[in-house]
């Protein structure tokens, strides 16, 4: 600790030989190369700070600075330039066009910036452009398609949905494998990003591998989003602007059901059930539902009716509207904004509401800076609950179980309708949806505020100290309820009463980071130049969750706790994590082409054992631009070429708490006085330790014809050792998971982006990127005797996500057919059924194998037409749904055998062991129904499947008015467009039931690869979108 | 410049004097969870487990009601369809193995720490609880994990045992355990309103041990060669002097009508906490053979044991496909026997884990066999009388309803009429009726064993597929998983037996 301490202080105090300069004014004007028209929005930076201000619509600027400073003037879409200043108080600079601007400025790390040249590692921006094309409402999802190795999933298409960003594939087991979010400098986290408001992000920076962000610790090991938020620019016109959009969601398409086959069990009809496993449909009119005690009943033809799930759904609109206004003066900017949002989902009730406040401000004095950005978030969500009826089952449970030939969207007015109400609606198992949306609500409420406060103080013209405070701290409350239903026992023979209860929760999470950054930006020689920042970071974590349930309400349709019967259910869960850090970054650059850096951390933590707790992880990287070093490699073809290697180690520490085994109180206790606590069943190494991974990352950066077409390309290997892993003991240890260090986890890919502007004629343009990413991660070791790790089952441990040594993970693992060496299947030839494999099958890998995006603009004046499309491939998925349906008789598979017995096709016989002879008369029984519920049902199999998808994400055609039309007008900016998102999927045959990007929110975020049933159909939509700027 | 160089070191510099000092990063202890408890906050939830490891639904009971053909399905449920195909795979009720390690056992290996004279009390308890498990697993899985079993994070993939040398060693424990009762030291501490079995009255415990290993004993008494052992392990017990239990043993923290704390068998089978009854209470019924049975030996018990509806008696074949012929609706919940009200008696009934009839249709089985010298009729009828006991809940005139019935001149009731030889099956099968429903699992290894009752049926859906039921169950896949160089090779379960019935 002392060490670190005097080397600080040395560092600190050589920055401090040289004197001060003076400070004086310059002001000039910034044209345009090829017109010599006034440029506004030039950035002019002093080098080495971030200290600056940008030209106003005359190209115009004015600024106080230390004299004999070096002035970068940059611009997108033009060559950066840099003048030293001599004396001078007026400078004007002619910009230089560039078709392709490799020399952009990335923010990094604690938000420092780097010319890209610098930088050792890939990274990748996305403008604001990029971003709010089709107006989403979450950042993340437009992301999707345009980030080499980047991944998002929204997970389900609900009215607040929540979506997974992981970048370069997996490389923790138990981990989490997100990436970390970094907004305007300081740690957030993909909650905040959701929260924040899209309009108001300036770009995105993906850093993509641990090496990109070794700076941030631990959280980065996963590589980073760096967002910057829009500011304002000193010296700005007055700014107000209004965006709006408007979209509606509809269905994009339901599985595919058979159509054949209606109410009833055993190939006989009954008017209640759920399940099509009647007779062949015969358009002859029907009894369904219960006969009344008059003797009546409802009829309705026996006959499919089409679009009968689908017509349960509505179609949801969203409206989002944003009031911002920005601008500045000489010495301050700023930007403020408000947004709303307000949706309704496809599901019927489900709404969602949220507002955004966010304010940016700036303050120049003399050498000191002050900058402060918060965002305040609100939302409510009022969607239908995830517990209905008796078996507490969610809503598309309820329609996957309504048979082919129900008119299920008559029966909406569930309280009034003749057929429709709890006691004649005609399922006698499942209740009718439309009453579980009216009797199951899930309610919430949460804020979140976002902000930081930085002060920076200029000690020398190449050097700066900062400070920042940042929170991202987040609270809300929710109210779960559910009402009490009792059935006429006559009408209603099968159901039981469903119970009701109240839920009630609160949490809070406050997440505070401390960092101070001594910032050196100095050229040693005319060669050599140095840039470097020292610094400490500190992070506190808190959270809190309580929920209290009562059960059984006294009084109907009152949802507060005290109405409940019985003791309340009571949780209160707490934690507190702590790490703090030093740091420092060295870049050494030669010739402003050979950059060399060194980075060191090292972090103490509060989670793992004291005398134990402290780790230090380098980095190293090189950054080679071959065509500033060798001069003649340029030429009308090959315009830039860079090469990058590095390499990084991060540590990693266990979850607050985790170091110990701990008991809890067991459910049902107390009772009365008698209290009892159970130990976990989680069981902990006594010797637990930090976990290390280690990452390898080379790169090349091309620019070909003058750099409008640029190629960028990396490979990258992590090898995770050490790894903290809750892996799956055998249970007679008496526990069920072990929380140790396991073996080995490697991780590799390779990504690269192609990109630029195909077509450039007479003011019409055409830009056409594409992005490819492919990666790997396979399980190298577990431990002793263990080689495989649990992530999730399911269907009572016929499927299942593993980490399987030796495989790609996360590896799905189903009951599986017997096949001969033809892969032909292989029947009992008593039953003429089909033989299971003694153990689970591995049926393949649930990441993709390859990713690859595209995204196209086509402009022409003012016209723009842009599309963002991802095929993914090469990964499988579990059908969740299709393995509920086959139960209920709705899979088309059911039908394939006109639902009789039959011989099952390219079978055959093990007549002596390995003689297979192909069986051709040997039929299963029940196939009627009981072959396929309980056969083939058996048989997980049958519902992995490819989850290959083709998907148009974004289609938006936008125009924006000539300013000459504006130019009575006091508008500046006019831009209307048409969008449309997930326009278009495309799904392999065999997937004839979802969107195989859907998760169950359930399982560990790790087991991706189920889905299918939890969440409402996949939805595209599409409207307008409008931008006013005054 | 000094004053300008304090400001810019006054920030890493309070952070790194807040970082040094001892205690800023002091903080993981959690505000939640303890992480050790006292042995009579442990205990009351390793009995609870206990209960609800054999009684709530799709577990240790549930299979042997189902194996054993006691229990059917009503009309309009899919609940038993593996159940009724036989269908055992490596994940066929894996709950009966996995949820013994990891609750029970857990949870009664934190309550054995025989260095540790205070818990003297509790380590006995413990090793005559844990007895009982390892044996239930024996008896369906053979060898297991046993002696490096339940060692958590220092032994995550235990060997397997051999089963004999596991029953072995089950019974030196249970002899160990009665030893640390008698000669507790001075400082243990004795269990009290926190042992929701016994109370902490340790002759009952001592009682308790001795029944189990009667049960233990009993079950190897048909093979060969090992009669001298039981005998003398059977003359120990009788040494020992405490005797046998004397009442059913029962698990009751406190059981009430609210959610999460009813009897766990009520909750599964009976009603929730608002009074709704549950759905799995109207998807099981008696089967027509059972029914049958009681009623063509005049049992009262029959409504007891299963619910009369208004239209009478009434089971259902196991794995019956066509519920509608010959007659549409005839077997909807509201027409079948579901489980009966002298089983499923309310929310707060104890929660039955050794019944006092089996004991005694053990101790019947050993005196017929010459092990002890009581007379086996007297034990055989004190059988039948403690199980209308429990069914009537002791309702006056049951000893009387019980002669009644035992007194009938029917084979496999009456002792007497029974011949010698057809004797064990009276005793096997009247153990049958006496566990029905309650702890049928034991039915199921004594069919095993002496396969008694002997013209029990097996499923519809069995019959061309199956000759008879399986005689146990596959290891867990998880086992296959986690414990790949120790599980042995995945026995056949239907033919495979259990060393004590080969």
């Amino acid at each position: 600790m002392k060490r670190i301490l005097s080397l600080l202080v040395c560092l600190l105090l050589f920055g401090f030989y040289a004197a001060f300069g003076q400070d004086i004014q310059i002001k000039g004007t910034v044209t345009a190369s090829e017109d010599g028209s006034p440029l506004p929005g030039v950035y002019i930076l002093i080098k080495g700070t971030n200290n600056g201000v940008a030209t106003d619509v005359n190209g115009k600027y004015q600024m106080t600075v230390p004299s004999n400073v070096t002035l970068v003037f940059s611009s997108v879409g033009y060559k950066s330039q840099e003048v030293t200043l001599a004396g001078q108080s007026v400078l004007d600079v002619v910009m230089e066009a560039e078709t392709v601007n490799l020399d952009e400025v990335v923010v990094t790390a604690l938000g420092i910036k780097r010319e890209k040249r610098e930088v050792t590692y890939q990274t990748q921006k996305v403008s604001d452009d990029e971003i709010l094309k089709t107006a989403p409402t979450r950042a993340a999802t437009a992301l999707t398609g345009k980030v080499a190795g980047l991944q998002i999933n929204s997970q389900d298409n609900g009215v607040n949905p929540s979506t997974q960003i992981t970048l370069r594939g997996f490389r923790s087991i138990s981990g989490t494998n997100d990436a970390t979010v970094v907004i305007d400098g300081s740690i957030a986290s993909i909650g905040a990003l959701d929260d924040l408001n899209p309009n108001d992000i300036a770009d995105i920076n993906i850093l993509k591998g641990a090496n990109a962000a070794a700076l941030y610790g631990s959280k980065a090991s996963n590589g980073a989003l760096i967002v910057t938020t829009k500011k304002g620019a000193t010296n700005q016109k007055f700014t107000v602007g209004i965006t709006s959009a408007y979209t509606v969601e509809k269905v994009a398409y339901m599985p595919d059901f058979q159509s054949e086959y209606g109410t009833g069990w055993e190939g006989a009809y009954d008017a209640i059930e759920n399940t099509n496993w009647g007779p062949r449909f015969d358009g002859t009119m029907r009894q369904i539902g219960p006969t009344f005690a008059d003797g009546s009943y409802q009829e309705v033809p026996y006959a499919p009716v089409k679009n009968n799930l689908l017509d349960f759904f509505e179609s949801g609109d969203t409206w989002t509207n944003t009031a911002y206004v920005s601008g500045g003066d000489q010495t301050s900017t700023f930007y403020i904004s408000a947004g709303q949002q307000s949706s309704d989902g496809i599901v019927p009730e489900d709404a969602y509401k949220r507002y955004t406040f966010r304010a940016n401000a700036s303050k120049r004095l003399g050498k000191l800076e002050l900058a402060f950005n918060a965002t305040y978030f609100s939302d409510h969500t009022d969607v239908v609950g995830n517990t209905i009826g008796d078996q507490d089952r969610p809503l598309y449970w309820f329609l996957l179980n309504t048979s082919a030939n129900i008119p299920l969207s008559r029966y909406k007015n569930w309280r009034t309708d003749l057929y429709a109400t709890p006691d004649t609606y005609y399922n006698g198992y499942y209740e009718n949806p439309y009453w579980g949306v009216g009797t199951n609500r899930n309610i919430d409420d949460t804020r979140r505020l976002t902000g930081n406060i930085a002060v920076s103080y200029d000690i020398l013209s190449w050097m700066k100290l900062t400070g920042r405070a940042a929170m991202n701290n987040s609270w809300g409350n929710g109210k779960n309820w559910r009402a009490a239903q009792e059935f006429d026992p006559v009408l209603q023979p099968s159901h039981s009463a469903v119970s009701s209860f109240v839920e009630d929760s609160e949490f809070q999470y406050k997440d505070y980071n401390f960092d101070a950054i001594l910032a050196i930006d100095r050229d040693i020689t005319d060669m050599v130049s140095l840039k470097a920042n020292l610094g400490a970071t500190n992070q506190t974590r808190q959270t809190r969750s309580s929920q209290i349930r009562a059960n059984n309400l006294s009084i109907p349709d009152f949802y507060d706790v005290s109405n409940g019967t019985g003791t309340p259910e009571v949780d209160v869960t707490e934690s507190e994590y702590i790490n703090y850090g030093f740091f420092g970054d060295f870049t050494v650059g030669y010739g402003n082409y050979l950059f060399l850096n060194f980075s060191g951390r090292n972090d103490w933590t509060s989670t793992l054992e004291k005398g134990n707790n402290s780790y230090f992880y380098p980095a190293f990287g090189l950054s080679f631009v071959i065509t500033d070093a060798f001069k003649g490699l340029q030429n009308n073809i090959l315009s830039f070429a860079k090469i990058t290697a590095s390499n990084s180690t991060v540590f990693n520490d266990l979850d607050p708490y985790a170091i110990n085994e701990r008991y809890s109180q067991q459910t049902g206790f107390p009772y009365g006085d008698l209290n009892g606590f159970a130990l976990s069943t989680t069981t902990v190494d006594a010797n637990i330790k930090k976990e290390k991974i280690n990452t390898t990352e080379l790169g090349i950066d091309l620019g070909f014809l003058n750099n409008r077409i640029t190629f960028d390309a990396s490979y990258y290997m992590t090898s995770t050792t050490d790894l903290i892993t809750t892996i799956t003991p055998s249970i007679a240890s008496g526990a069920a998971s072990f929380l140790t260090n396991i073996g080995e986890l490697q991780n590799n890919g390779f990504e690269a982006t192609l990109g630029g502007r195909v077509l450039e004629i007479a003011g019409f343009t055409w830009d056409l990127s594409f992005n490819y990413t492919t990666t790997t991660t396979k399980v190298v070791e577990i431990t002793k005797d263990i080689n495989e790790v649990t992530l999730v089952t399911g269907g009572g441990g016929l499927y299942g996500v593993y980490a399987i040594v030796d495989e790609v993970y996360p590896q799905i693992k189903a009951s599986a057919y017997e096949r001969d060496p033809q892969g032909r299947l292989i029947v009992d030839p008593s039953s003429g059924a089909p033989i299971e494999t003694a153990a689970l099958k591995k049926l393949g890998r649930t990441i993709p194998k390859h990713i690859l995006g595209t995204n196209t603009t086509l402009a022409y004046k003012g016209i723009s037409v842009s599309a963002t499309l991802d095929y993914r491939t090469g990964h499988v998925y579990y059908e969740q749904g299709s393995d509920q349906m086959e139960f209920t008789g709705r899979s088309l598979e059911s039908v394939s055998a006109n639902r009789q017995d039959f011989v099952i096709p390219n079978s055959v016989i093990e007549t002596s062991p390995g003689v297979y002879v192909p069986n051709t008369d040997i039929p299963v029984s029940g196939g009627r129904q009981s072959y396929w519920t309980d056969v083939y049902n058996n048989v997980k199999e049958n519902y992995v499947k490819d989850a290959s998808a083709v998907k148009i994400r974004e289609l938006a055609i936008d125009y924006t008015l000539p300013t000459k039309l504006l130019s009575k007008t006091p508008i500046t900016k006019v831009k209307v467009g048409f969008i449309a998102r997930n326009l278009m999927t495309w799904l392999p045959k065999e997937n004839h039931f979802a969107d195989p990007e859907f998760a169950n929110s359930y399982t560990n975020s790790n087991a991706i690869g189920i889905g299918g049933y939890l969440q409402s159909p996949p939805t595209r939509s599409f409207g307008f979108s409008l931008n006013l700027e005054f | 410049m000094k004053k300008l160089f304090k400001y810019i070191f006054l920030l890493p510099a309070v952070m790194l004097i807040a970082s040094c000092s001892e205690s800023y990063l002091d903080i993981n202890t959690d505000p939640n969870n303890p992480t050790s408890v006292t042995p009579d906050l442990a205990l009351p939830v390793a009995q609870n487990l206990t209960a609800t490891y054999l009684l709530i639904n799709n577990r240790v009971n549930t299979l042997g009601n189902l194996l054993m053909y006691n229990w059917s399905q009503s009309d309009g449920y899919a609940w038993y369809p593996d159940e009724f195909k036989y269908l055992v795979t490596s994940s066929f009720y894996a709950t009966c193995f996995n949820t013994a390690y990891q609750n029970p056992l857990k949870q009664y290996q934190t309550l054995d720490r025989p260095d540790d004279p205070t818990y003297d009390y509790y380590t006995a308890i413990s090793m005559i609880m844990k007895a009982f498990h390892f044996q239930i697993l024996v008896d369906i899985y053979g060898d297991i994990p046993y002696s490096e079993a339940l060692l958590r994070s220092l032994n995550p993939s235990p060997v397997y045992d051999d089963a004999l040398t596991v029953y072995e060693d089950l019974i030196v424990k249970l002899s160990a355990a009665i030893d640390l009762i008698d000669n507790a030291s001075d400082v243990a501490i004795a269990p009290a309103d926190d042992d929701i079995i016994f109370g902490g009255d340790m002759t009952s415990w001592k009682q308790f041990a001795n029944t189990i290993k009667m049960r233990i004993l009993v079950r190897q008494s048909d093979m060969s060669g090992r009669e001298a052992y039981i005998q003398d392990e059977i003359d120990a017990i009788l040494a020992e002097g405490s005797g046998f239990i004397t009442t059913d043993v029962g698990v009751n923290p406190g059981y009430v009508k609210e959610t999460n704390k009813q009897n766990p068998f009520w909750d599964s089978y009976g009603e929730d906490a608002a009074g709704t009854e549950v759905m799995n209470g109207k998807a099981t019924c008696a089967s027509d053979y059972v029914l049958e049975f009681l009623d063509n030996t005049n049992d009262p018990r029959i409504d007891l044991i299963y619910e009369e509806p208004a239209t009478g008696h009434l089971g259902v074949p196991q794995g019956l496909l066509d519920y509608d012929t010959p007659v549409k609706d005839a077997y909807t919940s509201d027409k079948v026997s579901n489980i009966g009200p002298g089983i499923l008696k309310g929310p707060d009934q104890d929660a039955i884990i050794f019944t006092l009839a089996e004991s005694n249709f053990n101790l019947a089985e050993a005196a017929l066999k010459g092990y002890l010298s009581d007379d086996p009729q007297d034990l055989y009828e004190s059988g039948i009388t403690a199980s209308f006991h429990y069914l009537t809940d002791g309702a006056a005139g049951y000893e009387a309803q019980a002669e009644t019935y035992y007194s009938q001149a029917i084979i496999n009731v009456g002792w007497t009429i029974t011949p010698d030889e057809g004797k064990l099956e009276a005793i096997i099968t009247q153990k049958w009726i006496a566990l029905n429903g309650i702890d049928a699992i034991q039915s199921w290894f004594d069919y095993n064993r002496t396969g008694f009752p002997s013209d029990l049926p097996i499923s519809l859906l069995a019959v061309g597929v199956h000759d008879d039921r399986p005689v146990r169950l596959m290891y867990p896949a998880s086992e296959l998983a986690s414990n790949a160089d120790n599980v042995p090779d995945q026995p056949e379960p239907f033919t495979e037996k259990i060393f004590w019935a080969q």
